[in-house]
């Protein structure tokens, strides 16, 4: 009798231990942007972190203080995390909200994978007017918002000023920038010859998006139809080679970096390696922050969009978002995401700190932006930034496909003709299978 | 003797079961998907033979299975070598022997994150350790992970550090098992340390060395993580083995049914190639008996 009644009472624990006594809406947050727990862990203060770490890291940290009824679960993946997103969604497992690229949005928005969130939104009190229009360019699919856009990023040119005035390439204490290719060339060589630097810094090993950012922003500037259809891609063209071959004979007459990877390039720059590294908004905070301490060889520094070669002025952008893959939940759950939502919005402002522009017309406008170094020279890239067509899918493996033929066309391995058809070749075989 | 046999297969059957449903069922069902179009969420459309014959029509198939052919064939040899060359040197029962030991086999517990991490601060072309010497020197710098020409033995020289451990303690604990009468019958014989070496420890670590290259063949056919965090399969795709391939193609591209495809032929290959190495490797044991 004394054995039964010891294992009932050994039993009723072991089942109570398997019941959660946590009855509050749970709120699983997957993001990227990386781990910076040992300094950002129990931070609250938005308005004084730093980097995307630490600013994302802070943000959930509060927003898990203000919002105690609601049990808050932080998945951190490593970037861009969407192999694992996927593994989760065919496991019938997905998280509740989630950071996504733009550009990829379409991939899974395309086969139901994600909430439409125009009422959530509404709810949460953020209309489609409220966001810029790269922001709303890069959410809206079939008519309908599929994220909460959370920044615009784009590729912009960081400068090293003091190396450009040594060769005589500043004016009025403004960068001289190319107006066309030839330009380009030109500054390239006078560069190299006063300084015995490359012009450019440029990542080009292990980063085949790298090249095909700035393939896209000057296919763009000449009004080129990349994407005729969903099926298709045109790349084999005039407007292409022309933009290849430049890249080319950078790399030929070594007026760039060509051994760096993403790593190398981002230190070499900081280092005094050379003139302008064309890279993403996001090194606008750090970059800026180098060349104020006077303890780093980056002794001026400057920053502009990409400089118009051809056409007209053109900006490849993508941009963050916040997507909610669908799932059965409560009233209760869909009103803690509603929460989620309406609180990003309001701290979209600190966000900025990041270097990306923002995704509301009203902080894009506001001084607590217009006021951060540089801001004002990047701004107009909220309203011209664009991305490509929203029925363009799988568009970060396309990325890859043509990266790929682009590093064999640039460092001389195939003839661009060559590259370019094999690019367009793989790309088509890849679209027509989606 | 039916009342053994039964009770044998009872002792055996949960392996058994496990093996087929962790294993052939996996085996199977990828078989079926590989004549689909199909999608990491359930998407299935029949297509029949067109992911093989896609397949064998895709030119960057082959450059991947050049790839992994490639480093298997610079891998499986160096590293057999240096692991029995190490072996044979630290097959003694002193202290220094045991520390380097230890030290041989450490990198193998390192994850491959590690150890990639730690080779590209060696091999970054600009700021590396190389990079930095050579420069020291006034040589040129060598883009190891930049170069196509050098990307592939830049992984072979990462997965050989990396995988000296086991192969290594599989020497050892062959040499261990060599009877020391076999060596001082041929001393008393008057037989020098190439001919003691030659006719005595190399025949007797032959399976040992047979077990090596089996191991080894079939872990590098499959070699991935290296790639992946070192060189991305660049530059232009020279350094991509068909694992990365596999995993672009499924997780990047969505496209399951041809990626599994691709594993098919990569698990055929492999088996084929076991079985060939089984086959050279016993025939002469046939032949003796």
């Amino acid at each position: 009798m004394k054995i039964k009644l010891l294992l009932a009472t050994l039993g009723a624990i072991l089942l109570s231990g398997c019941q959660s006594d946590d009855e509050r809406p749970t709120l699983v947050v997957q993001r990227f942007f990386g781990e910076c727990g040992a300094v950002y862990g129990k931070s609250i203060d938005v308005g004084k972190a730093e980097t995307e770490c630490g600013i994302v890291t802070t943000m959930l940290n509060r927003f898990a203080a203000e919002n105690p009824d609601i049990n808050v679960k932080v998945n951190i993946v490593a970037w861009p995390g969407y192999a694992q997103l996927s593994a989760q969604i065919a496991a019938g497992d997905p998280p509740d909200l989630v950071t996504m690229h733009q550009s990829v949005i379409s991939d899974y928005q395309a086969r139901s994978l994600l909430e439409p969130l125009d009422e959530m939104l509404a709810d949460a009190g953020i209309t489609t007017e409220m966001l810029t229009p790269a922001g709303q360019r890069g959410t809206i699919k079939d008519g309908r918002l599929y994220a909460l856009p959370w920044d615009t990023i784009g590729r912009l040119w960081h400068i090293n000023t003091a190396l450009m005035a040594e060769a005589g390439l500043m004016r009025n204490g403004k960068p001289l920038l190319p107006r066309n290719p030839e330009e380009l060339i030109d500054h390239a060589r006078k560069f190299k010859a006063a300084t015995g630097k490359p012009y450019l810094v440029q990542a080009q090993v292990a980063a085949p998006d790298y090249l095909v950012a700035n393939l896209y922003t000057y296919l763009l500037a000449q009004n080129a139809v990349v994407f005729p259809d969903a099926r298709h891609i045109r790349l084999n063209t005039p407007e292409a080679r022309k933009i290849v071959g430049l890249y080319r004979t950078l790399n030929e007459e070594k007026l760039t970096t060509v051994a760096q990877d993403f790593p190398s390039a981002t230190a070499n720059f900081v280092n005094g390696g050379g003139g302008i590294f064309p890279t993403g908004t996001w090194m606008i905070g750090p970059y800026e922050e180098a060349a104020r301490s006077g303890t780093s060889a980056l002794k001026g520094y400057a920053v502009a969009p990409f400089p118009q070669l051809w056409g007209q002025s053109a900006a490849f952008v993508d941009g963050h978002g916040w997507v909610v893959p669908k799932d059965d939940r409560s009233s209760a759950e869909r009103k803690a995401i509603v929460r989620f939502l309406s609180f990003l919005a309001r701290y979209n402002s600190d966000w900025t700190r990041t270097g990306h522009l923002p995704a509301f017309n009203a902080v894009l406008s506001s001084s607590s932006f217009t006021q951060q170094p540089h801001r004002r020279d990047i701004a107009t890239m909220a309203a011209t930034g664009q991305q490509l067509p929203g029925f363009v899918q799988r568009q970060s493996a396309i990325q890859g496909l043509i990266g790929e033929e682009l590093e064999a066309a640039v460092s001389g391995v195939k003839p661009i003709d060559r590259a370019l058809a094999d690019a367009e070749r793989r790309v088509n075989e890849l679209l027509s299978q989606i | 003797m039916m009342e053994r046999r039964v009770s044998g297969m009872v002792f055996v059957l949960p392996f058994i079961g496990l093996y087929c449903f962790l294993l052939i069922l996996p085996f199977v069902m990828g078989l079926w998907i590989s004549f689909h179009r199909a999608d990491l969420f359930g998407s299935r459309h029949w297509v029949g033979l067109d992911n093989y014959v896609r397949l064998f029509a895709d030119p960057v198939f082959y450059q991947a299975m050049g790839t992994t052919f490639t480093l298997a064939v610079l891998i499986v040899p160096a590293l057999t070598l240096i692991t029995l060359l190490l072996a044979l040197a630290l097959n003694r029962a002193s202290r220094s022997a045991a520390i380097f030991r230890g030290l041989f086999f450490s990198s193998s517990v390192l994850s491959v994150t590690i150890v990639t991490l730690i080779w590209r601060f060696v091999l970054t072309p600009d700021s590396g350790l190389i990079a930095k010497l050579l420069t020291a020197m006034g040589i040129e710098p060598l883009p190891f992970l930049s170069d196509p020409n050098l990307t592939v033995p830049a992984l072979a020289i990462t997965t050989i550090w990396w995988g000296l451990g086991l192969p290594m303690m599989l020497f050892l604990a062959g040499l261990q098992q060599i009877p020391q009468d076999m060596y001082e019958a041929a001393s008393l014989d008057g037989a020098n340390r190439w001919t003691t070496f030659f006719r005595i420890t190399l025949p007797s670590l032959r399976r040992t060395t047979i077990l090596v290259i089996m191991l080894q063949t079939a872990a590098q056919l499959q070699i991935f993580g290296q790639a992946q965090l070192l060189t991305q399969g660049g530059p232009s795709g020279s350094s991509r083995p068909i694992v990365l391939y596999i995993y672009e193609v499924a997780f990047g591209r969505w496209e399951l049914g041809y990626a599994i495809a691709a594993a098919e032929v990569l698990l055929l290959l492999i088996l084929a190639l076991m079985l060939a190495q089984y086959w050279l490797s016993t025939r002469g044991e046939e032949v003796q008996r």
